[in-house]
């Protein structure tokens, strides 16, 4: 079990971009019998709520990581986790460089 | 060296995760902003330009979106009205049936003097129409194809005129994209005249995201648009991607299109244009007609070429319609 431990924060990223994804289609589906007007805004605002929110769980958990990554192969995953977090930046900008 | 290590890791760490938060708080705010845009309102109705109408209501196909509309019926020489043919009608993106920039009330007005009944409507969450996402087309296509079942099933005003025999349309921009799309997969709509419309919205969409300002930020880096696009599909189900005529246009053939653009449009270059030309015509079966109008700016080419937008157009509809049939009608 503890060999699995510097995966935290790799897996924690995704199990909380997976549930920040469930919760919007949840509240989209809850707010759409309002009507869009309402549906919309409800949608962004439970977005961006989730999003803080997941942001701050996930940097309670990379901390936690952080002081218990006693090893190189445990830093390496951090960083690993830290490129998979920037990926989607990343990808855009190689896509779309700037002029 | 141990912390120096652990303090890179951390700052890796911190940077990678505030830029990526915002990276996509910017686009879910960019995508927002992209689904929606509150309707304008209809200032004038055929009325003004002296013509007979209705105001009707039907539901998109699929959905069930209860759109707003005017059933006009054509006005034949002898000043009988029909139904006979009957046009339908789609507006642009952020707009409605009326649409002065296009002059569209003008030219659905041009086309019911010229004996075909025209069903102009406004498309989900513009004009009267309920408030929905805005999809460029893919969700619109549905606005297109419920005006079809409400023509040939619906509960029509002016029951005297039957209900119509043969179905066409006629699109500008968004509105032209949506038609295609949606006579693509029915055959009721027995012609199409598109007028500027995309290949792809997307690439469009990318260029225009790229010249908006937000607030805080000032002019939104091109890079956004893409993650903007993907957030509209999460966050609203509104598939950006899929708005793509130039994907289905060959389907239309054997059934004639007529397809018009502006040389001098920058909304939507000539090689949409091109493009979609080079897909209908791409079957043996194909009936493609075209019209490139010299100096015509975006949706401008009636409004530039008035008379001769209403001969061409007309023309192509009594060709690949036939003539009125109807034996009967009320005088105008």
């Amino acid at each position: 079990m503890n060999a699995l431990r510097p995966l935290q924060p790799l897996v924690g990223l995704i199990a909380l971009a997976t549930l920040l994804i469930v919760l919007v289609i949840a509240v989209r589906a809850i707010s759409a019998n309002a009507g869009f007007l309402v549906e919309r805004q409800t949608v962004f605002l439970s977005f961006l709520g989730g999003l803080l929110v997941v942001s701050a769980v996930f940097a309670w958990i990379v901390r936690r990581s952080m002081r218990r990554a006693d090893s190189t192969s445990s830093r390496l995953l951090l960083v690993a986790t830290a490129l998979a977090l920037a990926s989607p930046l990343t990808l855009m900008l190689l896509q779309h460089p700037a002029p | 060296m141990d912390m120096l290590l652990r303090r890179a890791v951390a700052a890796l760490l911190t940077l990678s995760g505030l830029l990526t938060l915002g990276y996509i708080g910017i686009s879910s705010y960019i995508a927002e902003e992209l689904v929606y845009e509150a309707p304008k309102a209809i200032v004038k109705a055929p009325a003004s330009l002296g013509l007979r109408f209705a105001n009707v209501s039907f539901p998109s196909r699929h959905d069930q979106i209860r759109l707003k509309g005017w059933l006009i019926p054509g006005v034949l020489s002898d000043g009988r009205l029909t139904v006979d043919r009957t046009i339908v009608v789609v507006h642009g993106t952020r707009t409605n049936r009326e649409d002065p920039a296009a002059h569209l009330l003008e030219l659905t007005a041009a086309l019911a003097r010229n004996g075909f009944g025209v069903l102009s409507f406004d498309m989900r969450g513009m004009g009267e129409s309920p408030a929905a996402p805005l999809s460029m087309g893919n969700l619109e296509q549905r606005d297109v194809l419920g005006a079809v079942d409400f023509l040939r099933s619906g509960r029509l005003p002016f029951p005297e005129l039957g209900r119509p025999r043969i179905i066409g349309g006629l699109g500008v921009s968004m509105g032209a994209a949506s038609l295609l799309m949606a006579a693509a997969g029915e055959p009721g709509i027995q012609a199409v005249v598109s007028d500027s419309a995309y290949a792809e919205i997307v690439p469009i969409l990318e260029r225009e995201i790229a010249k908006r300002r937000v607030a805080p930020i000032g002019r939104i880096p091109g890079v956004l648009a893409p993650s903007a696009l993907v957030m509209a599909q999460l966050l609203y189900g509104v598939d950006f991607f899929a708005a793509r005529p130039v994907a289905t246009v060959a389907n239309i053939a054997p059934r004639p299109l007529l397809l018009i653009h502006g040389t001098a449009d920058d909304y939507v270059p000539i090689n949409n244009f091109r493009a979609l030309n080079a897909a209908a015509t791409s079957v043996p079966s194909a009936h493609v007609t075209t019209w490139i109008v010299p100096n015509a700016r975006h949706a401008q080419a009636f409004k530039k070429t008035g008379a001769e937008y209403v001969t061409r157009v007309t023309a192509f509809f009594d060709a690949a319609l036939g003539g009125d049939r109807s034996a009967v009608g009320a005088a105008a």
